[in-house]
């Protein structure tokens, strides 16, 4: 059963942007849009956009650079342990928890680092795999997307998505532990 | 809280970086200053360099974990070095990093006086005439190790930033490209059309047929299907459209924070890059986490969508929204 939700998910990533642009440039000629005027008319704003985005994005990832580097996650991990080890969350799953929205890049070395000591098939390193796999890097995403608007007041969108990503986290254990029956 | 949570990061950064620092100097954590003993095979005579030799210093994994205070060397050391003899006679070494370095030691040279190597004093050597010299040694001073660290991170990070954001040039205009054939051909409002019921719901301040719903979901499909490269550039038209109906500009509306936590829930049908990591890693089922994933990421969104509901109704947000533009 989810052999052929895989392969057809598969199947339609790999089709899916081939198609989308067929179906979208076909259409739009089809409805006698100057297809390449327009194109271009809509193209000139990737440069500003990605441009506009700087600003905010060196502020977002200087701070998360700067706490990375000291060490301090080692802390956060101390303070947070006691709780995490109430639900089952193993202590070395945790700092990985807690970068998950601070750093993408970051938190795939400590998952791929995780299924290395303890086998990718283990608890731990099946929990590892879906905590990366079932969120995203939050406060990059608040960055680039708000900073692309000119957006500094971000309003509740930072609390909420922290709250997401805890339960997201919260969830995965439980699930994982079900599988995994421990 | 963005303000608060991003001066924490900075604050809490620097205060543990220069703790730990002040913390190693009075511990010693380094042990500088404090000679260690270890065997000095000579390896080469460098000719043209009369007093300079190529070596490798042995020394057994106990002696360096006593030494040093730690756990992590697990086999015999040897790591080479090239030993010159000064003028004056004292005799100094240098070793590059490599594979063969120990993880202390690695840490150790990122502080180091010269990037890449940690130089060191030869105190004391014995049976001199002998290929396999007994040494005593000093490694260089090293301190300030974390708030170095934290500088080199501030300047690499904010690079980052720019290369990532520049990065984005190329998809960002093939997709903006493709989603203003697809708006004048009217296509995105066919979309919008068909998941009204939904998006009315999710997004009641946007009117049913902006293009900015059409957006959203060609974000949220790419999302789920994991084309990242398409998925980013259709996120911020999606914004961009969200940003013509905002009536204070610099200030995230309603339907911003509901779309940006839609997206930070990270709900994806296939994690396709966790997947082949596993099965890099040898996994025998790396496709057993799709499942898990897609529950975890469920909750995250269901969690995420209620509460940027209810925190939208407190009047601190509320407030945020009010009034004429600043």
């Amino acid at each position: 059963m989810i052999e052929v939700f895989r392969s057809v998910i598969n199947v339609i990533s790999v089709v899916a942007i081939p198609l989308f642009i067929l179906v979208f440039l076909g259409w739009g000629f089809a409805k006698k849009v100057k297809v390449y005027e327009v194109f271009v008319e809509g193209a000139k704003d990737g440069f500003t956009t990605a441009v506009k985005i700087i600003p905010y994005l060196v502020a977002m990832l200087f701070a998360i650079g700067i706490f990375r580097a000291s060490g301090a996650m080692d802390f956060v991990v101390a303070v947070f342990s006691p709780i995490t080890n109430l639900i089952g969350m193993p202590a070395d799953v945790l700092p990985l928890a807690l970068l998950r929205p601070l750093s993408g890049s970051g938190s795939m070395g400590l998952m791929t680092e995780l299924m290395k000591t303890h086998g990718p098939d283990s608890f731990t390193g099946i929990l590892a795999s879906t905590l990366y796999g079932s969120s995203e890097t939050t406060f990059y995403i608040l960055a680039v997307y708000f900073g692309s608007v000119g957006v500094y007041k971000t309003r509740h969108a930072l609390p909420a998505g922290l709250i997401a990503d805890l339960f997201g986290a919260l969830g995965a254990v439980l699930i994982v532990r079900i599988l995994m029956g421990v | 809280m963005l303000n608060h949570v991003w001066i924490a990061l900075i604050l809490i950064g620097i205060f543990v970086a220069a703790g730990r620092d002040v913390y190693d100097e009075t511990q010693n954590t380094y042990r500088n200053n404090v000679p260690i003993t270890a065997s000095l095979e000579v390896k080469k005579n460098i000719t043209d360099l009369r007093n300079s030799f190529q070596g490798e210093l042995v020394l057994t994994a106990s002696s360096f974990n006593q030494f040093y205070n730690i756990t992590s060397a697990q086999s015999e050391i040897h790591q080479p070095v090239i030993v010159s003899q000064l003028p004056s006679g004292i005799m100094t070494f240098e070793m590059a990093i490599s594979d063969a370095t120990p993880e202390f030691w690695k840490e150790m040279s990122k502080s180091a006086s010269e990037k890449g190597k940690l130089k060191g004093t030869i105190l004391s050597l014995q049976n001199n005439s002998e290929p396999t010299k007994t040494i005593s040694f000093v490694v260089e001073r090293i301190s300030f190790v974390k708030i170095k660290a934290v500088t080199k991170a501030a300047i690499e990070y904010a690079d980052v930033a720019v290369t990532i954001s520049l990065g984005l040039i190329g998809v960002m205009a093939l997709w903006l490209g493709i989603m203003k054939v697809a708006e004048a051909a009217g296509l995105l409002a066919v979309l919008t059309r068909v998941l009204t019921p939904v998006t009315k719901r999710l997004f009641p301040d946007v009117p049913s047929d902006h293009p900015a719903i059409g957006a959203m979901i060609m974000n949220i499909a790419a999302n789920m299907l994991g084309l990242n490269n398409a998925a980013t550039p259709l996120g911020l038209k999606a914004m961009e459209e969200l940003n013509k109906i905002n009536p204070k500009a610099g200030t995230a509306t309603n339907a911003m924070c509901t779309f940006l936590v839609i997206n930070t829930s990270g709900l994806t049908l296939i994690p396709a890059t966790v997947i082949a990591i596993r099965a890099g890693l040898g996994s025998a089922d790396p496709g057993i986490i799709i499942g898990t994933s897609i529950f975890g990421a469920a909750c995250a969104t269901t969690a995420g969508l209620i509460s940027v509901k209810l925190l939208q109704r407190l009047p601190r947000y509320k407030k945020e929204l009010e009034g004429e533009n600043d």
